[in-house]
């Protein structure tokens, strides 16, 4: 069986899309603290629920980001 | 639960101090009260030895200020079964001896209803200290009479509402008192059961004897039986005493099997000067609600049975994450093709409640006879303590005396079908429990 090898510029790559999801899913907790005007202290008791959902988004835009590859290489054909 | 247990229900409701000034009635269960009649002993009497006064010697036995003396009833085996528990002690049949016995400092009565008045009467011109058995008397000029005569000799007079030592009573009015559940809007009071109320009988003659509660001539029925318990929590709760009272009584069910007269079913509706209405209703052939006493506020109800508070305001809504992600659950649920019936009942919260203490202690009401943990010992022992200091406690006997009176009266008002006041001549001083 073959080794996988993931370059380093792939898994920085994965890093800074994932860190990016971790940022929008921060600023979700923030708007919402402010439209349902919950404690500000949210923005820290709240991480664990947070990074679930920078998960969340980091999944969904791997699917979107599956489906583009696929249709570009669709269309290349 | 002993006196210690209570003391430290009493502690963990934050009663210690300044609370009690509150509830001064409360006062010989503190530690220094306890100091005051160290050693000594209250030398007691018992008259009426059936079921309540049974269950009272089982008090007797595990407190340690009590010494029964004599005991008394003029039906022999129930004078023999109650001399079981206390051999030594004196056996009468006719209370009068038992008053004139010198050795005898306090007597508990716990005979029929239209037996207390007059008992406590005789017994408070012999010198004695008494705790009668509520209902305090059988008409509204008897219990006048003894809350005078007891005023005109400083006798020391307890009347059995329990209620008043039971701690989460204490703890929930200390709560509605705070402001907790808001303005006081209605207080609820049932009591339902489904048996007979029969006691058996072991030959015909004594019929009477043993069922007085089914007769008007020696009881006032569910009114003095159950209510007078529960019309305490209106006047507690709000501070003040109704101002009219109506009801309905009539026989359903259980005079289909037996030949007595005192109702089986009774609604009361007594109405405070604020306009707030506190009801009870009892029916004795059907008890799937059971016992129920709950106090309405504009913030939220408190249910005085089962120690729980239940409040109206919007619970805690969680954090925004969570509230985020509910929003987009009901936004997904929320398929106007599935969507139910425009009409749905008005059904009960089912908010799950808050209990107000720790370790509450729920009692049903079934039994005729008394229950564990009801209060019942806290308040023979706070009579013992004033058999033998000699010191009346504050507030109890003018509680007891008014439940007795609106008791009374809404069975008046069921017999005359009309909305009755009580009259001027019947009012006494009245100092609110939980003012200061
Ligand atoms: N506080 C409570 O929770 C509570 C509970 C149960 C009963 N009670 C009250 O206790 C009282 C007694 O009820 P009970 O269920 O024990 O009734 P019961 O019929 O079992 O007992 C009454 C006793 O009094 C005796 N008696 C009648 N006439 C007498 C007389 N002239 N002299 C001496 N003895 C006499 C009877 O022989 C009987 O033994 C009632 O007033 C009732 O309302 C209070």
């Amino acid at each position: 069986m073959k080794d996988i090898v993931i370059p380093a510029a792939v898994v920085r790559r994965e890093i800074i899309i994932w860190l990016c999801c971790f940022v929008a899913a921060n600023i979700v907790n923030w708007v919402v603290i402010i439209k349902f005007a919950t404690p500000w202290y949210e923005i820290f008791s709240q991480i664990g629920y947070v990074t679930i959902t920078s998960f969340v988004f980091y999944g969904l835009l791997l699917m979107l980001r599956a489906a583009w590859w696929l249709l570009s290489r669709v269309f290349k054909k | 639960m002993n006196r210690k247990e209570f003391l430290s229900d009493c502690g963990k409701m934050g009663m210690a101090g300044v609370a009690l000034s509150l509830f001064p009635w409360l006062e010989s269960c503190t530690e220094k009260a306890k100091q005051e009649v160290h050693g000594e002993k209250a030398r007691i009497g018992i008259i009426g030895t059936g079921s309540r006064g049974v269950f009272h010697i089982k008090n007797l036995l595990q407190l340690q200020q009590a010494e029964v003396v004599a005991l008394c009833d003029n039906y022999r085996p129930h004078l023999d079964d109650a001399a079981q528990y206390y051999p030594k002690a004196k056996l009468y049949e006719d209370y009068r001896q038992l008053l004139d016995d010198k050795n005898v400092q306090g007597v508990i009565i716990a005979t029929p209803l239209y037996l207390h008045g007059r008992m406590t009467i005789d017994a408070m011109n012999a010198g004695k200290s008494v705790f009668c058995e509520k209902s305090m008397a059988f008409t509204l000029d008897e219990a006048l009479e003894v809350y005078n005569r007891r005023k005109e000799l400083g006798s020391v007079l307890f009347i059995g509402q329990q209620r008043l030592f039971d701690p989460k009573y204490v703890k929930a009015m200390s709560m509605i008192h705070e402001g907790v559940i808001g303005d006081v809007v209605g207080v609820r009071n049932y009591w339902y059961r489904n048996n007979d109320w029969r006691r058996e009988v072991p030959s015909p003659e004594l019929e009477r004897h043993i069922n007085w509660r089914l007769y008007r001539e020696y009881s006032r029925g569910l009114m003095t039986e159950l209510a007078c318990h529960q019309l305490q929590n209106g006047s507690w709760a709000m501070g003040m005493l109704p101002e009219k009272v109506m009801g309905s009584g009539s026989l359903i069910h259980w005079n289909k099997v037996d030949k007595r007269d005192v109702y089986d079913c009774v609604t009361a509706i007594f109405t405070y000067p604020n306009g707030v209405n506190m009801t009870f209703e009892s029916i004795i052939s059907n008890k799937h609600f059971g016992m129920g006493e709950q106090i309405l506020g504009s913030k939220g109800t408190i249910d005085l049975v089962t120690g729980m508070h239940y409040t109206d305001e919007p619970m805690p809504k969680g954090s925004g994450m969570h509230q985020l992600v509910e929003q987009i659950e009901r936004g997904v649920m929320s398929n106007s093709v599935f969507a139910g019936t425009s009409w749905a009942a008005e059904t009960g919260s089912t908010a799950p409640g808050m209990p107000i203490m720790p370790n509450v202690k729920v009692v049903t009401g079934e039994s005729s006879v008394g229950a564990e943990a009801d209060g019942s010992k806290e308040l023979v022992d706070a009579f013992l303590h004033a058999v033998i200091t000699g010191k009346q406690p504050e507030k109890v006997l003018e509680e007891s005396y008014y439940a007795t009176q609106f008791a009374l009266l809404a069975d008046k008002a069921m017999h005359e079908n009309a909305i009755l006041t009580l009259e001027d001549k019947y009012r006494v001083p009245y100092v609110p429990l939980g003012s200061r």
